[in-house]
Formats: structure tokens, C-alpha cells, sequence
């Protein structure tokens, strides 16, 4: 096309390519770097110059937070719910994606289907039904209840996930173990199992973040203060700073949410946006 | 005989997750839509079958058409500016430099934090007193834009759109990225060589090549906003008087805060209702390949 159009196009591009590309990443990292910064402040810095350093850092507002404001238990109550979902997801998931990916039947693909479908709606549509169903059963305001609830709303994507991975595995291998005299679920657990640990991997790290930082149904399932999870535990917490206003501790509280997770996140970085990806582009 | 064990090796390895997802997710599911027929307070002997009336109670709900209003409001507003922001970042990624490696490294990290860090996050940044944004525009001498970000009606729905788009626009980042990369090298170099550079490279090759991509995105930016509830429940409560309420927010105050569950699980379906409206709406008009149609 004309010269001046393009060469026009070219700046803009520049232009877009570098500040623009800068301008991004400062946005998302200065907030998150505020709030590590924040949380070494004392009260009067925080009101006083929130763009400034501490000029000591009050490392006990790490200790205020979790002790007094709780975010010790909170944190082992979100490591409870968290690995136990994974221990009965992971073999639950596995078992069933194994089913799909490489024993059809009639019906498997509606089923599949029926299975990918929990991936689409918001959980909050059942917010209520599921709510009475716990109450019916005993177990709304227990870690159980709460458990029970994650591994039925991450199934979906987990099956996704297993299916894909299961699929891929060479068929061979396990036709050979069961040429071997293994039975189908021997087969399964002692050879094909291991062979999709990569795929479990990516399963337990995704669901893992999501479990961490699941709020929404933890604040309608969990009620007393002793089955908060750190997002409930956390949200409570800015709630009592209000009168409380040891607005330190919050911040420190707000980096111990965080920070288990982006570590999770810088060392799996790459199988995390390949997998979200595989999600959306199905 | 190895027949019958094969079924049953299927029927036992799926069973657990049949009796999981069945129980806690399709049964609660279809009792939502059952549950918005009833008139119930939460006790079970006085569930009363009212048929329609909750719909018809919705449809002459203010709050209920105000709350979809700030859904619409934060589809098309942040729908926009994720797919100008999105793809304008997308692209200027498409190179490798220390830059675009630093860059993404971090996109995603609004995204893996949890929700409630980043209301938090943003009712800090937001506040009045203390907040970075009030600061800042101290700070060069513009205290005159200084607001209650939150707390004024006018500001408080762009304020939450703004800590909206910081959380969800890293994910369409790494998405328009991805069609990008799957547009081949020889359609690209090709275009060069007949001149097309920059905007105009990107009006007529990119955007329409990208048009997979484009529908996902479209698609999983009404099911984001559709699902809005923790930014909003923590940032303002729906507040002030109203002028941030989504349909979720308001659900949970029918449900939890009125005991009015009938009246919430017909806001569910009528929020499940439109999030499907719109999804098909778009597949249907984003539908056409347009290199299928040259060919």
C-alpha cells in the first residue's frame, strides 16, 4: 500500500511494541509489588506516604497476622481442603477420563459430554440447591462438605484434561500387560497410571491454585471460624481491620494468600499457559 | 466372559465419578430450576408451588434490570477493552526480547492470585485516604481528580470495570497470542512482500484469520462477566445504593441474606438464561470461516 500509510503503521507498531509492552507488565506488577511493600510498613507510614519504603521493615506484621489475626489456621485449613480434594480427585478423575479416552460405549460420548458441560455454567447457578443439599446432609460448615463439593466441580476439567493425555498414551503398553494375564484395573493402575504422570501433574498443579484460591462456595458452605479457608479467612480479616485497623497485618496477610501460589506459577509457568490454552481451544 | 468383565471394569472405574458429579452438581442443578417455581423461606414444610410468580416478581424488579444493566455494562465496556488491549499486547509479544519474556512471565499472575487478593488489592488502591491512585494524582498535582473511587455513584462501576479488566485480561493475552502464532509464517511473509505492514497487515490478515480465537474469547468473556461475584461482593456489596449490583450479588442477598430461595434460583436461571442467550448468539454470528466462504 502507499508508503507514508505503512511506514505510519510501523511507528504505531514501535510505539505499541516497547512503551506500550512496559506500560502493561508496570501495571500488573506494581500493584502486587505495593502490597509486598505495604505490608512492611507500620500504620502511620500506610496512611502517610503510600508510595514510600519502610524505613524499617515491621516484619511482625507477618507474626500479627498469623497469629492474632488467624491466617496461621486459615493457612492450614486451605492445605487440609486442598490436598485432601486432590487425593480424591486425582484418582476419581483418572479413573473415569481413563474410561473415556479408550473403553467407548454406547453412550460414553453423551456421558463425556454431560461431564465437560459442569465446565460451562457458573457454579453460583446451584449455589442454593447445593447449599440445602450439604444442610440435609450434615455437612454444611465442615471441611467434608467442602471437600466433597471441590472434587465434584473440578471433575469436569480434570476429566477433560485425563482424557486428552489418555489418549495419547500408545496403546501397545497395555495391551501387552493384558496379554500378560493383568486384569483390566491392574493394567491401569500399575502401568498406565504412572505413563500419565505428566498429565496428573498438570491436573494437580491447575487445580491445586484454583482449590487455594476458591472463595465463592466456601463462603456460602463454611460459616464458624475454624473451617475458614485463607480467602474466607483473609476477607474476614479486612472486615475486623476495619475497627481494628492494623491495616500492616492485612497487607502481610494478603502476601501469604499470594505467594505459595505465584511460586507455583513461576516454577510451572509453561505447562500452566499450555494447558489453559488446550482448555479454551478445544 | 471377558466381555462381562469389561463392563464391569467400566461401570466400577466410572461409578465414582458418576455418584460425585451426579449428586453434588447435575441433582443441584436440576433443582434450581424446580426451586424457582416454589415460594420458600428455607423451611421445608412451607414450600409453596407458585408456578411463575417468581419471574413475574422478576420482571418488575428495578434492582433485577439494574443488576443485569452492570452485567451488559461490564460485557460490552470490558469485553472491548479486552480485545483492543488484548490483541494490541498480543502482538506487540509476538517477537522475542527480554521485554516480551518479562512480560510473560508476569501476565498471568492477576489471574493465579486469588479474587479476593485482588479486591482487596484494588479497595486499597481505590481508597480515599491512603489509596495509590488518590496519591499519585496528589502527587502531580491533580488532587482536583482525587475521588472516593468506590463510594460515588458515578465512579464506582468503572472503577470495579478497571479491577476487572486487571484480572482477567493476562488470559486473553496468551490466548490472541496463541492464534497469532498459529497464523503461518508464509501467510505473514507473504503479506509483507506485497507491502502490508501494521495496521493494515493486521485489518485484513490477522483479524480475520484470528476468527477461532476470537469466538472462544468472545464466548469465554460473557461466561467471566456472567460469573462476576467476589469483585464485587468484596469491593462494594453492589454499593453505594446499588450502582455496582450484578445479578450474582443480588442473588446471594435473596438467598442468604432474605431467605428468599425461590426467588434466587429463578435469578440463577434467569442469569443462566441470558449467559446462554448471549454464548449461542455469538456463536451464531461469529460462525462463518471466512476462508471457507472465499473458497
Amino acid at each position: 500500500m502507499d508508503e507514508a500509510r505503512s511506514s505510519g503503521g510501523q511507528i504505531l507498531k514501535k510505539f505499541f511494541g516497547n512503551t506500550g509492552l512496559m506500560l502493561f507488565a508496570a501495571t500488573v506488577v506494581v500493584p502486587l509489588l505495593w502490597v509486598l511493600i505495604t505490608s512492611l510498613k507500620s500504620g502511620p507510614e500506610i496512611f502517610g506516604s503510600p508510595w514510600s519504603l519502610p524505613k524499617h521493615p515491621q516484619w511482625q506484621n507477618y507474626s500479627n497476622a498469623w497469629s492474632e489475626g488467624g491466617i496461621g489456621r486459615y493457612f492450614w485449613n486451605s492445605v487440609v481442603v486442598t490436598v485432601a480434594t486432590l487425593l480424591v480427585l486425582l484418582p476419581v478423575g483418572a479413573m473415569a477420563a481413563y474410561v473415556f479416552a479408550r473403553f467407548p460405549f454406547r453412550g460414553s460420548k453423551t456421558l463425556f459430554g454431560v461431564f465437560l458441560g459442569g465446565m460451562m455454567f457458573p457454579n453460583f447457578l446451584v449455589i442454593v440447591p447445593l447449599f440445602f443439599l450439604l444442610k440435609d446432609l450434615h455437612m454444611l460448615d465442615t471441611k467434608q462438605g467442602l471437600v466433597i463439593v471441590y472434587v465434584a466441580y473440578s471433575l469436569s476439567f480434570t476429566i477433560f484434561v485425563l482424557t486428552g493425555f489418555f489418549q495419547a498414551l500408545p496403546g501397545e503398553l497395555a495391551e501387552a500387560a493384558m496379554m500378560d494375564g493383568a486384569g483390566y484395573a491392574k493394567t491401569f493402575w500399575r502401568v498406565m497410571l504412572p505413563l500419565a504422570k505428566p498429565g496428573l501433574l498438570v491436573v494437580a498443579i491447575f487445580n491445586a491454585i484454583g482449590l487455594w484460591n476458591e472463595y465463592s462456595l466456601a463462603l456460602v458452605l463454611v460459616s464458624s471460624d475454624e473451617n475458614r479457608t485463607l480467602p474466607l479467612g483473609i476477607a474476614n480479616l479486612m472486615m475486623v481491620q476495619h475497627y481494628q485497623s492494623d491495616w500492616g497485618a492485612l497487607f502481610a496477610g494478603l502476601v501469604i494468600v499470594m505467594l505459595p501460589v505465584m511460586a507455583v506459577y513461576a516454577v510451572f509457568k509453561d505447562k500452566i499457559h499450555q494447558t489453559m490454552l488446550a482448555g479454551a481451544i478445544k | 466372559m471377558r466381555r462381562g468383565s469389561r463392563s464391569l471394569f467400566i461401570v466400577a472405574f466410572l461409578s465414582p465419578a458418576i455418584l460425585l458429579y451426579g449428586g453434588f452438581v447435575v441433582y443441584p442443578l436440576i433443582q434450581a430450576f424446580q426451586l424457582s417455581l416454589y415460594r420458600w423461606r428455607g423451611v421445608s414444610q412451607n414450600r409453596k408451588f407458585v408456578g411463575a410468580e417468581n419471574y413475574q416478581k422478576l420482571i418488575h424488579d428495578d434492582v433485577f434490570w439494574k443488576a443485569l444493566q452492570h452485567n451488559l455494562w461490564l460485557l460490552v465496556v470490558g469485553g472491548i477493552c479486552i480485545f483492543v488491549l488484548g490483541l494490541l499486547i498480543a502482538s506487540a509479544m509476538q517477537k522475542d526480547s527480554r521485554l516480551v519474556r518479562a512480560t510473560r512471565a508476569v501476565v498471568l499472575f492477576p489471574q493465579v492470585i486469588s479474587l479476593v487478593v485482588v479486591a482487596i488489592l484494588w479497595m486499597f488502591m481505590y481508597n480515599p485516604s491512603f489509596g495509590l491512585l488518590n496519591a499519585t494524582l496528589n502527587g502531580v498535582h491533580l488532587s482536583g481528580w482525587a475521588h472516593a473511587w468506590l463510594g460515588e455513584s458515578k465512579t464506582a462501576l468503572p472503577a470495579v470495570t478497571v479491577a476487572f479488566l486487571w484480572y482477567a485480561i493476562g488470559f486473553y493475552v496468551m490466548l490472541f497470542g496463541a492464534g497469532m502464532k498459529g497464523i503461518s509464517e508464509e501467510v505473514n511473509e507473504a503479506a509483507e512482500l506485497d507491502g502490508s505492514h501494521g495496521f493494515h497487515k493486521f485489518r485484513t490478515i490477522t483479524w480475520p484469520l484470528l476468527w477461532s480465537v476470537k469466538r472462544v474469547a468472545a464466548v469465554y468473556v460473557v461466561v467471566n462477566v456472567m460469573n462476576v461475584f467476589a469483585l464485587v461482593f468484596l469491593m462494594t456489596q453492589g454499593g453505594p445504593d446499588r450502582h455496582t449490583e450484578v445479578m450474582l450479588t443480588y442473588l446471594y442477598e435473596q438467598a442468604f441474606s432474605n431467605n428468599q430461595f425461590g426467588y434466587a434460583a429463578a435469578l440463577a436461571v434467569a442469569n443462566f438464561i441470558v449467559a446462554m442467550l448471549l454464548s449461542f448468539g455469538i456463536l451464531a454470528w461469529m460462525r462463518r470461516d471466512p476462508q471457507a466462504a472465499r473458497s
